[in-house]
């Protein structure tokens, strides 16, 4: 509502006659935007180091537990860590080698937190890259039904539908498709494997590999789909329900366009704006994974490694990977910005 | 790995669509399996190897590869884990222990075709020796050694300052000089040892990272120690139990380590497997706040209640936890009642509490000790100190992060109150409770130790030498660590044991612990694949995830439970389950998705044509 107003005052003052003054503006509006975006990402950046130093627990007892170690052993292994330095040579150092695109050792894997980074990014990227995309076209699909047909059936039944999934625990309802579509039920045979993202005899980077992941993230894709549905369909039924009470429909209808036309080509596409915002930011949470569904599938991702570093706490891996989660959000919600100052003009300025 | 599944590939295409399904659906081995068929173990694990290169990783896991993937000086008997000859065939200890002498077999080759000498054997421990990331893992086991040499091809010598009980266990696996020579003391931090891996062992690497999901090892065939009945073990992590014990189920894998008692139930007189409930080296323990000072000037820091500083009240404390109980309802019987911290896996330096002194679940025992030692019963229904004053309030800490650690505290606040002793529970994460402990801020906390087959390491963390390090309790006592050292010196076996049961004796009657439960470990396997397991301790105790890998050694592929190895090798077993449903299965899955996505596409075509046709 607020934004609404706001926007029809900025209307009244950008007199619409000069348009050198409009283009001024829409450069402003960029630069403003890109401005704040990299004043975020330069918090984050402090905030990340010491974010993560505050949690309980001490990496090299975690490290060193439950094994024969002596004290000298575990010097060694603060040096070895980089623990050793005081807390601001730390920092110092953290910042220079994130400026130079080093992000340390993992204290658990010891290897180079990008390389981790990458080796568990694709899984992600499939997992949850292929279920939002898939849950947007579905659910904006059954948000633009349901609203159209407002109070009928069709509309009661996509809306419960959605609200029944969204409200179900994702990682139950993936517990449940496990056990009848991957472990079979009665008549329903074992159709897909338990778990993992491919077979251990195929090469992944095959042909047949690609089909093998397939195969694999088949279960765990439906599951997020079906549980990210709702969301979409969800604010695109409310949107398009806002949309069609406007003159311009009954305009076009006058026109004597064709009712599937008026709702394709008018009102859904004034409808999508809401609809992008949430896509596009939504983009942004894609590379942080999905824990739970990770966990049941047992799929190595983004999601699962963060959790994971927690228990150390790996520093350098939880630095690494909160940052790239944090730059990923940022640029969605800069890329939201921009998209929507382009498809709606009235927001420019 | 690359040409092997190439290979296969191109098998599939050759044979139709039909064996192309079967690799799509990651099936090679076929109902009808021949003889020819490789025999794959499959294993499902819950948690990832940290690093393949022995000096780093510290999971449970990565132990159990390197075991694979190399040998060590020293193995550990299936029975109760006492030395064994591993790659040293024979060793002796002369000059009142200063000198070790370790005499290494002549007929081990590395998998690159070298063979291996005594010097591979001295470079291994030298670069452990000589400080640096290799030593913060192995390190200790070296303690009080001065020199390694390598007098020839195969004796190695080990020159000490003063004898050290806890040779000849040496566990750290044996790396060949002419590769991890080149490695240096800076790339050995990150080095992955991932590809081209040269080792001795019954196994070798041919596909796995630190942190993935998969580990394949392909079996040595010339193996010294005789080759395993196995070609290929596949380790599978998974990340929740319950699709592990599915997987099972369904036949996906072989063999499933660490599953709950819960699930282990629930798969009792499941047709085609079998379960075991084995007896893990571990204790969990109710530790109390015995007297935390400050380390360097000796004065008392946080605040302990002055009830728990006494070993007559903690004692009688003994008497008020009902272990049976705990057992059952809290480990879901995945356990044992327990008494000291040298589990009685380790049979020969265990100590059996006699019946005059062992606890039992006696509140009545419990509340006459508290009396005797002054603790008496207030007007109010609650004890209090010797002069007087109310005790006040215990601070029970568990860790949020484990529901045992939980449960248990809570059930000891019930059984505390039942003799009048009043009692709060505080949960939290288990880091914040090791800084807590450090600053001796608690009554009484619960937690729990493995237990290494040498008892040393535990003991130790009892001495007053581990105040603000890896003690706990912050116990200290003149006479235990008095034993403490002499145990160590001590090279004869048998009157090491008993200085070992003597320093049992005092802790339990002291009581910094309390400990509650032995751990048990659920494995579960199929039994119409595989058999011949080798319990670790024998009998009752786990098949997989020993110290060693018998196990692995001893299996063999069956087709029905309980076959003996010449039955099932005169029926040609090769371990292979009926997969075949799944091959088709594939095909129907790789057909649906198929189908939706064309269909997608052809929507999207077809919507796009239509908006077309109407702009026109």
């Amino acid at each position: 509502m607020s934004s609404q107003t706001s926007t029809l005052v900025a209307e009244a003052e950008g007199e619409p006659g000069r348009p050198g003054k409009r283009r001024a503006g829409r450069w402003r509006y960029v630069g403003s935007k890109v401005l704040g975006s990299t004043g975020a990402l330069l918090f984050v950046l402090v905030f990340n180091f010491f974010l993560f130093r505050v949690i309980p627990g001490d990496p090299v007892r975690t490290l060193a537990r439950n094994r024969l170690v002596s004290d000298e052993q575990v010097d060694e292994l603060t040096r070895t860590l980089g623990l050793e330095e005081p807390l601001p040579q730390q920092f110092l150092t953290y910042l220079k080698n994130t400026f130079t695109g080093e992000f340390g050792l993992s204290f658990r894997y010891r290897q180079p937190v990008g390389d981790i980074l990458l080796d568990r990014l694709w899984p992600t990227l499939l997992l949850v890259g292929t279920s939002t995309l898939l849950a947007t076209v579905i659910g904006i699909y059954l948000g633009m039904v349901a609203a159209w047909n407002r109070g009928k059936v069709v509309d009661h039944m996509s809306t419960g539908f959605s609200l029944t999934l969204y409200s179900m625990p994702e990682w139950w309802l993936g517990l449940v498709l496990l056990a009848v579509f991957a472990v079979g039920a009665g008549p329903i045979p074992g159709l897909f494997p338990t778990g993992g993202l491919h077979s251990t005899d195929v090469d992944p980077s095959s042909f047949m590999g690609g089909l093998d992941t397939a195969w694999h993230l088949t279960l765990p894709v439906i599951t997020l789909t079906l549980a990210y549905l709702a969301e979409y369909a969800l604010v695109m039924r409310s949107s398009l329900l806002d949309e069609m009470g406007q003159d311009y429909l009954t305009t076009a209808r006058a026109k004597g366009l064709r009712d599937v036309y008026v709702r394709r080509r008018h009102a859904a596409r004034n409808a999508l704006l809401p609809t992008t915002t949430l896509v596009v930011l939504n983009l942004g949470f894609v590379v942080s994974g999905a824990i739970t569904i990770e966990t049941v599938f047992s799929i190595p991702g983004l999601g699962l490694l963060t959790t994971e570093a927690m228990d150390v706490p790996d520093y350098p891996l939880l630095q690494g990977t909160f940052l790239f989660f944090s730059v990923a959000v940022i640029l969605a919600n800069l890329a939201a910005n921009l998209l929507y100052s382009w498809l709606d003009p009235r927001v420019r300025t | 790995m690359l040409t092997d599944s190439l290979k296969r590939a191109g098998v599939g295409v050759a044979a139709g669509p039909i064996a192309l399904a079967m690799s799509a659906g990651g099936v090679v081995v076929s109902p009808q399996a021949s003889a020819a068929d490789p025999v794959v173990f499959t294993v499902g694990i819950g948690n990832e190897v940290d690093s393949f290169n022995p000096f780093l990783g510290i999971e449970a896991e990565s132990y159990e590869m390197w075991a694979l993937m190399y040998d060590q000086l020293i193995t550990y008997s299936p029975k109760d884990m006492s030395p064994q000859p591993g790659l040293a065939s024979d060793w002796k200890t002369t000059d009142g222990g200063l000198t070790w002498t370790f005499t290494i077999r002549d007929d081990v080759t590395w998998s690159d075709g070298k063979p291996l000498s005594a010097k591979d054997v001295a470079f291994t421990l030298n670069r452990i020796l000589d400080g640096g990331p290799e030593a913060a893992t192995w390190g200790s086991y070296l303690a009080s050694v001065d020199t390694i040499t390598a007098t020839n091809p195969t004796t190695v010598v080990l020159e000490l300052s003063e004898p050290n009980s806890v040779l000849p266990l040496l566990p750290m696996p044996i790396l060949p000089e002419h590769v991890w020579s080149k490695i240096s003391e800076q790339q050995v931090k990150s080095y992955a040892n991932e590809e081209d891996v040269v080792g001795t062992g019954p196994f070798r690497l041919v596909e796995g990272t630190a942190g993935g999901s998969i580990y394949r090892f392909e079996v040595n065939p010339d193996y010294w120690g005789g080759r395993s009945n196995l070609d290929e073990i596949v380790y599978t992590v998974y990340k929740a139990e319950d699709p592990m014990v599915q997987a099972l189920v369904k036949g996906e894998i072989d063999f499933a380590e660490d599953v709950s008692p819960v699930q282990l139930k629930a798969l009792e007189g499941t047709e085609g497997i079998n379960t075991v409930t084995g007896m893990s080296p571990g204790f969990d323990e109710i530790s109390f706040n015995a007297g935390s000072v400050d380390v360097d000037t000796g004065d008392p820091i946080g605040n302990p209640n002055p009830a728990v500083l006494d070993p007559d009240f903690r004692y009688a404390l003994g008497f008020a936890i009902d272990r049976d109980q705990l057992v059952e309802r809290v480990y879901q019987g995945a356990g044992d009642p327990a008494d000291t911290i040298i589990p009685p896996a380790y049979s020969a330096y265990h100590w059996d509490p006699p019946d005059d002194v062992a606890f039992s679940y006696d509140p009545g025992r419990a509340g006459d000790l508290l009396d005797d030692a002054g603790y008496t019963m207030g007007d109010d229904g609650l004890r209090t100190m010797p002069d007087g004053s109310p005790i006040g309030t215990l601070r029970l800490l568990a860790r949020g992060d484990s529901k045992t650690s939980l449960d248990t505290m809570k059930y000891f606040e019930e059984w505390l109150a039942d003799i009048g002793i009043e009692s709060e529970v505080t949960s939290m994460e288990s880091g914040k409770l090791t800084n807590v402990i450090l600053e001796g801020e608690f009554d009484a906390f619960q937690w729990g130790w493995y237990v290494e087959p040498d008892p040393d390491s535990m003991l130790s963390y009892m001495t007053c030498d581990q105040l603000g390090s890896w003690s706990d309790s912050w116990y200290c006592n003149e006479e235990y660590d008095r034993l403490y050292r002499e145990q160590h010196r001590e090279l004869d076996e048998s009157a090491r044991a008993e200085t070992v049961q003597q320093m049992q004796e005092i802790l339990f009657r002291d009581s910094p612990y309390l400990v509650t439960v032995y751990n048990n470990i659920g494995e579960a396997y199929r039994c119409d694949r595989f058999e011949g397991f080798v319990p670790q301790p024998d009998p009752g105790g786990i098949l997989l995830f020993q110290y060693g890998v018998r196990s692995y050694l001893e299996m063999y592929p069956v087709n029905e439970c309980g076959q003996s190895e010449a039955a099932a090798e005169e029926a040609g077993a090769t371990g292979a389950g009926d997969d075949g449903g799944i091959g088709a299965g594939a095909l129907v899955g790789v057909g649906v998705a198929a189908l939706v996505i064309v269909g997608g596409i052809g929507g999207l075509v077809f919507y796009r044509r239509a908006t077309a046709d109407q702009r026109a």
